[in-house]
């Protein structure tokens, strides 16, 4: 679109050459991203001997044994479960606390709410590697160690500074006369939050979800230490233990690999516009 | 008398709503954190009762520690790699988009994918790629004569930080793509229309007209490439190991406090120096948090320039 007029100005020889280099790049670039996904789908379809004579063809039959296997053997029955659990919790938990803390801080006036703003925003500074074992000791303490609880708490709290960070604008943006008005009709402020500025913030809630939902998912590190027996272990960390006694397995290892990454792209795929937007929106700010 | 209690709900109020993420966010985050800043002025282990205070001596001692600036130029290599990456093929890439080629939907749509990943099955991709034997990279050079760059890349020492960078490209290419379409959408098509009309090529056009007005693209992302390879870890912990083999020449920070602190299979429990890894972590922290403000500060105020 923007050098239309420009391009009209240069033969149509040329532009057809122009325009085909970029459609080159182009297509590259989606290789390059595309090959190597292909390539895990169809090894998780393969025997080991088969992936080694034959890495890029067809698998000979589409058999789900590999993804029989890795149910059971790479304990996908158990981190699947646990992965869904805890990112579904602390998900809706985070987003919730985030738009509460959002409303209340929304007005600058407001006694504490720029430094409490501040320190949440700042908890986006806070280096993991930091304060896991000092949370590892916490939550030994108090006996949450050894549950799911144990992760689902710390995401909840480590959601909170990009929520707090994507919503509290949203929240300050809202109208005023329409909560006025709920109030005048006699709304507690927690029907008004309820009613009136939670669905108003749908959006950025959304944006939220998505944001966090796709690093809980994801996340590594956090489970590696404080989640490593096999009842309690997310995906990520099950994947990487299952891979250190069973290296050569490939077709296993890539089965799992597919699962875990499975529900995160399908849902990308449904909606991948809040995906996109939701994400930058967040990292832009961030 | 009732304007008192009254006047005091009003003001306050709004706090209730803080507390339940409050509390959470004070137990899980501010409390690790002054609670690791006490830990990083002892010399605890991370194991026994063995505790003394030693003041500021693990952080005197990190200035002179080698391995810390070794993982943190690996930190900066993959950064300075990426930042070029995102703004060359990035934006390139942002821009043939924006044009509205056919499909541009799909290539949208297929390049921010590896973003939304894990880290842990990009690793495993990757691993199997570059595997000496299968894989796609190496039977492909093969094929087209270029054997001698057939490596084995991951356990080369000087091939495997570059590996560590291009798996890092793959998994990330799809932010610049996202940020910089945001951004061109946000040109103004009269400035380019009258630039054209006063005899600008498209070159021109677009590093004199478009490209400053992307400015706040550049600095967001910027900013958001140096946080994110600062913290890089599962990548490597998957591609190389946690000693960020091989001979450490993938060793990042991330890493290297990981090892210190929890140890890894190969380190004996008596290098474990948990206290040591904690002063480092906060360390780094602090150095990141001083280096983003300078970016941002020189960043934003070439945005107000232009």
């Amino acid at each position: 679109m923007s050098s239309t007029e420009l391009v009209q100005r240069t033969s149509a020889k040329s532009r057809f050459l122009i325009t085909s280099a970029r459609t080159a790049v182009l297509i590259v670039a989606a290789a390059w991203v595309i090959l190597p996904l292909l390539f895990m789908v169809l090894a998780s379809f393969k025997s080991v001997s088969e992936i080694f004579m034959d890495p890029f063809g067809l698998p000979s039959s589409w058999s789900f044994s590999n993804y029989k296997r890795a149910w059971d053997e790479a304990n996908l029955s158990l981190t699947l479960p646990n992965t869904i659990i805890v990112t579904g919790t602390a998900v809706a938990a985070s987003s919730f606390l985030s738009a509460m803390v959002a409303y209340g801080l929304s007005r600058k006036e407001r006694k504490f709410s720029t430094g409490l703003y501040t320190l949440f925003v700042a908890g986006l500074l806070v280096p993991v590697h930091a304060i896991i074992l000092p949370l590892f000791i916490l939550l030994k303490t108090v006996g949450l160690f050894g549950t799911l609880f144990a992760l689902i708490i710390p995401y909840i709290a480590m959601g909170l500074p990009l929520g707090v960070l994507v919503l509290t604008p949203l929240a300050a943006s809202l109208p005023r006369d329409l909560i006025h008005a709920a109030r005048m009709d006699g709304a507690s402020e927690w029907q008004v939050f309820r009613r009136v500025v939670l669905p108003l913030l749908k959006p950025g809630l959304l944006s939220v979800s998505i944001l966090n939902g796709v690093w809980m998912w994801n996340e590594f590190f956090i489970p590696l230490i404080i989640a490593f027996d096999p009842e309690v272990q997310t995906m990520p960390v099950g994947i990487v233990s299952f891979v250190g006694s069973y290296s050569t397995e490939w077709g296993l290892v890539f089965a799992s690999v597919v699962v875990s990454t499975l529900p995160v792209v399908v849902t990308y795929f449904l909606m991948t516009r809040q995906f996109q937007s939701g994400l930058t929106a967040g990292a832009l700010k961030g | 008398m009732q304007s008192n209690p009254k006047n005091r709900r009003s003001s306050y109020s709004h706090l209730w709503f803080v507390l339940p993420g409050l509390a959470f966010f004070l137990a899980v985050m501010i409390f690790p954190i002054l609670f690791a800043f006490g830990l990083s002025m002892t010399d605890w282990s991370g194991l026994g009762n063995d505790v003394s205070f030693i003041g500021l001596a693990n952080y005197t001692e990190i200035l002179g520690y080698w391995p810390y600036y070794r993982a943190a130029l690996h930190n900066a290599a993959i950064f300075v790699a990426i930042l070029v990456f995102q703004h060359t093929v990035g934006l390139y890439i942002a821009v043939l988009l924006n044009e509205k080629p056919r499909f541009m939907e799909f290539y949208r749509t297929v390049l921010f994918l590896p973003v939304i990943l894990s880290l842990v099955a990009t690793g495993f991709v990757w691993t199997l790629m570059l595997s000496p034997n299968i894989g796609l990279i190496n039977p492909a050079l093969r094929s087209v004569g270029l054997d001698f760059l057939a490596l084995q890349w991951l356990s080369n020492p000087t091939s495997a930080l570059g590996v560590v960078i291009a798996v890092t490209a793959w998994n990330s290419l799809g932010w610049a793509i996202i940020i910089y379409l945001a951004g061109l959408q946000n040109v103004s098509e009269e400035l380019r229309q009258a630039a054209a009309m006063d005899g600008a090529n498209t070159r021109q056009i677009f590093w004199r007209v478009t490209f400053p007005q992307l400015s706040p693209a550049f600095t967001a992302l910027s900013v958001l490439t140096f946080i994110g390879t600062f913290r890089t870890f599962d990548v490597v912990y998957v591609l190389t190991g946690p000693l960020g083999a091989p001979n450490f020449s993938t060793d990042v920070l991330g890493t290297l406090i990981y090892r210190t602190a929890f140890g890894s299979s190969s380190f004996s429990s008596a290098e474990i120096r948990f206290a040591f890894g904690v002063a480092m972590a906060l360390l780094t922290m602090l150095v990141m948090a001083v280096i983003c403000r300078l970016i941002l500060k020189v960043l934003r105020a070439r945005e107000i320039e232009t």
